[in-house]
């Protein structure tokens, strides 16, 4: 976020690239020394004051600007590195994980023979990849934490906030049969409308097919749930229960029904088409007066192929 | 009306003891839930491409229909096959015959007015489960061929008018609609008789204005559309029901022999007692009128 950020005053850069960018982004380096400014500032004479009540003003004055500019340094670093902390926090989980992993595997090298911390992982590894169920719940729960990831990419490259750059939180996730769900709760500047219009490109992020946005709560517009499909899953015929219901040993049952014998073209004489009366099971021909659209406007040489459109 | 072969079984058949009133299942959505759809008190309209699977959707509705106690059926199919199977257990079977359905929606257009003076003498204004009344189920498969292409241009927008009335009017009287038809666009199904549908069921479309017809403004926008349905997943669709978003969904399929196993079943279990006798409501909608 930073990197991308001009500095207004220092830069050398065209007028109207700094103007746009600045509004977007307003430098670190500046929020650092603003952060600055105003903890010594207010620090500093909050503790001359109290100073005041001990020592003589110019001496509690001294003391101020000795307790306020350390202060003020402190918080002005927390502001400059505040991007790496959040980055930090962002891949917390990964970062645990790792270590956890990787002090296992330390542990496991130093304290058995190789032979057997190669036989353990590989059936730590083995048995869940070889159980179906499993496998399946491991990958989509690695999907989730990719998905976190993929949705700030989004919020950072293409979605543009606010002044201030910062970034709506995302929340927790969980897989679904066709994907996964987040929640997401969205800082100044953003909408759910606004972010409708991308819905295609976050797909794209996220490598799935199709994001769909829903409100997560009725009194607050700011917390969402996205959906994100990656899969289709509705594709396995679907009986109904009524089958179960019935018994089908029941005893046929039909009226009986004249079947018409001119089942060919042949059969049916040209003469008994009687091209006005519709509504007859042997009226093939469309009604050229139907609607005042597209039977109407189409040639009767297409006949057939409207009366297929409509059945 | 019903001419059944006579019983040959030793058994005695029992209904199936389903109601109306009872959630209708038509399919699972993405999560594997079962979706029910409570139909009495909703109208339906399926719309979608050609083998989008509308007629499978509609032919569960009809399955759980003659299964029902104390429910009447009125089909109209111009394409014959699709609710055909039903035809000796609807009170009425309209096939190509569009003066046919005029006078039948003539005759449910009375009932309707009829019910609700009822409902006005008792003091109500909605029809529940334990009124006796029969539900009226009115099932419409290719609801184009009778708006447009039977009959003369008077007579469609007479199947039109008095349809709508049908659709305003049954909701609250155990009269509902369930039409399928290809693209509801202004030509086939005015938009007025289109938002009347509470539910709407859109199968696979070409395009996303197609989409935005049916399930009504705005959802493609928002990402909800039936164009993203792929062409070989027949009966896979987008539900606008309870929740007010659209949800994807897999309708049930119900075999063409299932079909007719259910028909004669249906037709057996009724035949002892009959669709609850004719004399029943006669005398209570002269009661009312
Ligand atoms: N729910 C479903 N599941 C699986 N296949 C289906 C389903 N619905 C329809 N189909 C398939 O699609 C074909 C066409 O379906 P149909 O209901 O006749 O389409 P429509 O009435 O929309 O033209 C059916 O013959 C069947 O093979
Ligand atoms: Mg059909």
């Amino acid at each position: 976020m930073s990197k991308s950020s001009p500095r207004r005053f220092g830069g050398k850069s065209t007028a109207t690239v700094t103007v746009i960018e600045a509004k977007v982004h307003r430098s670190s380096a500046r929020n650092a020394k603003m952060a600055f400014i105003l903890t010594a500032v207010i620090v500093g004479l909050l503790s001359a004051v109290v100073a005041a009540s001990y020592w003589h003003p110019i001496v509690a004055l001294f003391v101020g600007a000795l307790i306020g500019v350390p202060t003020g340094a402190v918080v002005w670093l927390l502001v400059r590195v505040w991007p790496v902390i959040r980055l930090l926090w962002w891949w917390s989980l990964e970062v645990f994980l790792a270590v956890v992993l990787l002090t296992c595997w330390v542990q496991l090298a130093n304290h058995t023979p190789t032979v057997v911390t190669l036989l353990v992982v590989a059936l730590v590894v083995g048995v869940p990849a070889a159980i179906p169920t499993v496998r399946r719940q491991v990958i989509a729960w690695t999907w989730c934490l990719i998905v976190r990831h993929r949705l700030r990419v989004c919020f950072a490259q293409f979605i543009i906030a606010n002044q201030s750059g910062s970034l709506p939180l995302i929340l927790w996730a969980r897989p679904t049969p066709v994907g996964e769900r987040v929640w997401v709760y969205l800082r100044p500047g953003l909408s759910a409308k606004d972010l409708e219009s991308r819905l295609d490109k976050i797909a794209v992020t996220c490598h799935a097919s199709t994001v769909l946005i829903e409100r997560a709560s009725e009194s607050n517009a700011a917390y969402l749930r996205f959906d994100i499909k990656r899969r289709e899953v509705l594709n396995a015929r679907v009986g109904s229960p009524l089958v179960d219901v019935i018994d089908p040993t029941a005893p046929v049952s039909a009226s009986p029904l004249t079947v018409p014998t001119a089942l060919d073209l042949p059969d049916v004489d040209a003469p008994t088409i009687t091209l006005p009366a519709q509504g007859k099971p042997a009226g093939k021909k469309p009604a050229t007066t139907a609607n005042g659209s597209k039977p109407a406007a189409s040639s009767a040489s297409d006949d057939t192929d409207d009366v297929s459109d409509w059945i | 009306m019903t001419t059944t072969t006579p019983t040959t079984a030793g058994a005695v058949p029992v209904g199936a003891g389903l109601s109306m009133f009872d959630p209708v299942f038509i399919g699972i959505d993405e999560f594997g839930q079962p979706v029910y759809l409570d139909v009495v008190y909703h109208n339906l309209l399926a719309a979608g491409e050609p083998g989008g699977g509308k007629s499978g959707l509609v032919n569960n509705i009809c399955g759980h229909g003659v299964l029902c106690d104390n429910t009447r059926l009125v089909l109209f199919d111009a394409k014959l096959v699709e609710l055909g199977p039903w035809r000796d257990l609807a009170d009425a079977f309209i096939g190509p015959d569009i003066d046919h359905g005029i006078d039948i929606l003539r005759r449910l257009l009375v009932v309707a007015t009829n019910r609700y003076t009822w409902l006005l003498a008792n003091r109500r204004r909605k029809l529940a489960e334990g009124d006796g009344m029969s539900v009226i189920l009115t099932v419409i498969d290719e609801l184009a061929m009778y708006s447009t292409v039977l009959g003369t241009k008077a007579q469609q927008e007479e199947f039109s008018t008095l349809l709508r009335g049908l659709v305003s009017l049954g909701r609250a009287c155990g009269m509902p609609v369930v039409a399928a038809t290809q693209r509801p666009s202004w030509d086939i199904i005015p938009a007025s008789l289109r938002d009347l549908f509470g539910y709407r069921a859109a199968f696979r479309c070409t395009s996303l204005n197609s989409s935005n017809i049916i399930l009504g403004q705005g959802w493609a926008e928002q990402g909800y559309t039936a164009s993203d349905i792929a062409p070989t997943n027949q009966g896979a669709a987008y539900l606008l029901a309870e929740g007010g978003v659209p949800r994807r969904i897999k309708a049930a399929y119900l075999t063409d022999t299932d079909i007719y196993n259910i028909a004669d079943y249906a037709a057996w279990t009724r035949r002892p007692t009959g669709t609850p006798a004719p004399a029943v409501d006669p005398t209570e909608w002269e009661m009312a009128a």
